[in-house]
């Protein structure tokens, strides 16, 4: 074991005992002050105290076996001889054992040495005063040869610790690199910190305006006093100083919180203080302290980054959105008001036939309609953007959705009959207003993309508790290319940009509308058209229509 | 008039058409009514109108490239539908030659004026090479070089006189900043228009009785000037 003033965590004396030991450990509350790595816990190290005390007591018998041979074999042997031999021996043990118990072995063998091997034999007088130089000499090459051997023993040791914490650094780098989410950052980085350190308790400090954010990691969770992390911090913003010694910025402090030793190491960025690291449980050297709160520094300021990447990625593509709103809707808005305003014109003109104003009054009322057409796809796109939609299912017949649906566009559908084909006669529970809507957006879809005359063959089934319905039109089918991006916000076909309809809103509602339902929605190209199809979950009853439709069961609000 | 013009309309939306057309109808102009490029192009090369209102939204052909190939063919009178937002587009097509622009919503007034003007411009040009334009109290007389308002002559620098005789001799049209640029220092000054700002400013002192509220040189913003010949 090393002395005991090695465990006492405070630098000045960490330095005394760096100069003489070669080694400077600090106690981050543990009793075994080598700790750098498993290899070197407790139970390694108590095993090591009697494993240095058998190997001290081998040295000594082998300098017993040296001596007893050497007297065996001549009266009186040749000192030198001798001396070489046991400080073979002593330079055999000391490799293995710790500097005490070499320095033991040393004193016995120059005692022995002394009494057995120089005249007069079994005394420790004596006889030649030169002896007394050689027994002297001895006795010094001795104990250094001791150092010698244990402080290399030690550096092999202090390495094998580095190695390991090099290790765990690098596990807890390629844990930081990994970490995409922001949110969580810097929680994930505590949990992985104590993880990869195997230390009881850390948590990250990081000032925010007067209060401190704190996230933990590890078994344990202590309260911070957060006049501590105060003080701590404003230690660290108000000095910098490196310490060469210790191989660390000074500036760390050790509170004691539950009879837990932390240790308080602030976080820098270059050397601008950025938080706090806490961390108890394991000892770690004060060096790789250091640099562990680099690494967290950075990683913390990645995280920063990576939100503040999110935030303006979300704003550019709430900007994006604007812009296309504003220029669909500009499209939309403006043909109708033109139309309007020109025909309420012609309307009032004294020239006008009676057949020509009545033909130009319901032109103002379709394109009113068409107004209010994009007035409702306009408040229903707020409406899926505003949060999750509250459905009302209650007990309908498929055919009233898809009347309802047609009753909706009917001023679009105009030039394109319609097909239904309605395979069930069982009343389904939806929300019918739900349904119908994205029902009615996929009609106005294919009267847009399908040729004037063409038929749109609608039909509905149920199967698997699950309501169907399918709208085929005639048109020229979806482009491959557009097919991926059909349901997205705005999207509109390569061939459609150029049409004068259609704001690539339809679709999106649809989906969003069918979304709220726990609905499907997705589109095939069939040989002469294209096919959409919504799937929407119904719990589906037997009873006859005729009983369900002057029942309806009171609507239920499902905010989800 | 001698004949009822024959106005081309095109624009594919439906409505449009229907409320645009019995109103040019009424108002004494011969009809037809194209809803794509390729209509515009056939119906413009069977029976050649005397104007023709262009949208620049089509289905199937850039407006602009409509514009540019009617150009190629005839100096006909182009007046562009064009939506606010789409100021590129429309100054794309007056690039190419388009006489003037209506923007989308437009009332009737604005349109029956536009197509006034245009035609108006036509005709004076057939009846006039006269070499000489008379604007409200401005006669421009292109061969002398001179520019008189009623009997006092305006003294113009060589410049001040290029700019205005080409004002002039396109009046009534939309002439953008880039073939004005074009046309006085040539096609390497186009990016300038600062040359332009201060040219016209140096004219308006001289030949409008009001400087700050001009007659004759009027600003399209953002797109040219137009020279009006006669005020309403």
């Amino acid at each position: 074991m090393l002395p005991s003033h090695l465990r006492l965590p405070i630098e000045p004396r960490c330095l005394a005992v760096h100069a003489v030991g070669g080694q400077c450990l600090l106690d981050l509350g543990s009793t075994f002050p080598l700790g750098a790595s498993p290899a070197y816990d407790g139970a390694v190290e108590h095993q090591g105290g009697s494993r240095d005390v058998t190997i001290g007591t081998v040295g000594t018998a082998a300098i017993a076996v040296v001596i007893a041979v050497l007297r065996t074999l001549q009266r009186a042997p040749n000192p030198t001889i001798a001396a070489l031999l046991l400080l073979l021996v002593i330079l055999v043990t000391a490799t293995a054992v710790r500097i005490r118990v070499a320095i033991a072995v040393s004193v016995i063998a120059t005692l022995a040495f002394n009494f057995f091997l120089l005249p007069p034999f079994y005394t420790l007088t004596l006889a030649d005063p030169q002896n007394w130089v050689a027994l002297f000499v001895f006795l010094v090459v001795a104990v250094i040869a001791s150092q010698l051997s244990a402080a290399v023993r030690s550096r092999a040791q202090e390495a094998v610790g580095r190695r390991d914490e090099l290790a765990r650094l690098f596990d807890l780098s390629r844990d930081v690199l990994v970490i995409t989410d922001s949110h969580e950052a810097i929680s994930i980085l505590a949990r992985s910190l104590a993880r990869r350190f195997d230390l009881e308790f850390v948590a990250l400090a990081l000032p925010r305006d007067h209060n401190w954010d704190v996230f933990e990691g590890g078994a344990r969770t202590l309260a911070l006093d957060t006049r501590e992390l105060s003080a701590a911090f404003a230690a660290a913003q108000a000095s910098l100083e490196f310490d060469a010694h210790a191989g660390t910025y000074a500036g760390h402090r050790t509170v004691t919180i539950e009879g837990l030793t932390v240790r308080l190491v602030p976080l820098r960025v270059g050397t601008k203080p950025t938080g706090i690291l806490a961390a108890a449980g394991r000892p770690v050297e004060p060096g790789t302290l250091d640099t562990l709160a680099g690494v967290v520094a950075i990683a913390i300021e990645r995280a920063h980054f990576l939100e503040e990447r999110k935030q303006a990625e979300l704003t550019r593509q709430s900007e994006a959105l604007k812009t296309t709103l504003l220029a669909s809707l500009g499209h939309d808005l403006r043909t109708p008001l033109t139309a309007i305003r020109v025909a309420a014109t012609n309307v009032k003109a004294p020239w006008m036939t009676e057949s020509a104003r009545v033909e130009q009054s319901d032109l103002i009322l379709a394109e009113a309609e068409r107004l209010t057409r994009l007035f409702q796809n306009i408040l229903e796109m707020a409406r899926i953007d505003a949060g999750p939609i509250a459905t009302e299912s209650r007990l309908v017949h498929p055919s009233e959705i898809i009347a309802a649906a047609r009753s909706q566009v009917e001023q679009t559908l105009h030039a394109h009959p319609l097909d239904v084909h309605i395979d069930t006669d069982v009343p389904v529970r939806v929300d019918p207003r739900l349904t119908a809507t994205a029902v009615a957006h996929l009609l106005e879809n294919a009267a847009q993309y399908a040729p004037a005359g063409t038929v749109i063959n609608v039909s509905a089934g149920v199967s698997n508790d699950e309501l169907r319905i399918t709208v085929h039109d005639h048109g020229p089918g979806i482009d491959p290319a557009d097919l991926p991006h059909l349901f997205e916000r705005f999207y509109r076909g390569a061939a459609a940009k150029t049409r004068a309809s259609g704001t690539g809103m339809g679709l999106w509602i649809a989906r969003g509308l069918l979304a709220a339902e726990q609905g499907h929605i997705w589109a095939e190209n069939r040989l002469d058209g294209a096919e959409f199809t919504i799937a929407v979950p119904a719990l589906v009853t037997n009873v006859p229509r005729s009983v369900t439709t002057s029942h309806d069961t009171p609507a239920t609000h499902t905010p989800r | 008039m001698t004949h009822r013009p024959r106005i081309l309309l095109v624009d594919d939306e439906v409505a449009i058409q229907r409320a645009v057309g019995p109103l040019l109808r009424a108002r004494g102009y011969e009809l037809d009514v194209a809803g794509t490029g390729a209509e515009a192009l056939k119906a413009f090369s069977s029976l050649p109108p005397d104007l023709i209102i262009l949208d620049l939204g089509l289905p199937d052909l850039e407006g602009t490239e409509v514009c540019r190939q009617i150009r190629l063919q005839s100096p006909v009178p182009i007046v562009v539908l064009s939506a606010r937002g789409a100021e590129a587009d429309k100054v794309n097509a007056l690039d190419l030659g388009a006489d003037d622009y209506v923007t989308k919503p437009f009332g009737p007034e604005e349109l029956l004026a536009r197509i006034r003007v245009a035609l108006r411009r036509v005709q004076s040009a057939d009846e006039s090479e006269k070499g000489q334009l008379k604007a409200g109290d401005l006669t421009i007389d292109y061969d002398r070089r001179r520019v008189l308002r009623g009997e006092t002559e305006i003294r113009l620098t060589p410049k001040e006189f290029e700019l205005l005789s080409f004002l002039a001799r396109n009046h009534d049209r939309v002439l953008t900043h880039r073939i004005i640029l074009k046309e006085i220092w040539g096609s390497t000054a186009v990016e300038q228009p600062e040359h332009l700002w201060t040219l016209v400013a140096q004219l308006r002192k001289k030949i409008e009785p009001d400087a700050a509220n001009p007659r004759y040189v009027l600003s399209e913003p953002w797109v040219g000037y137009r020279f009006v010949s006669e005020t309403s």
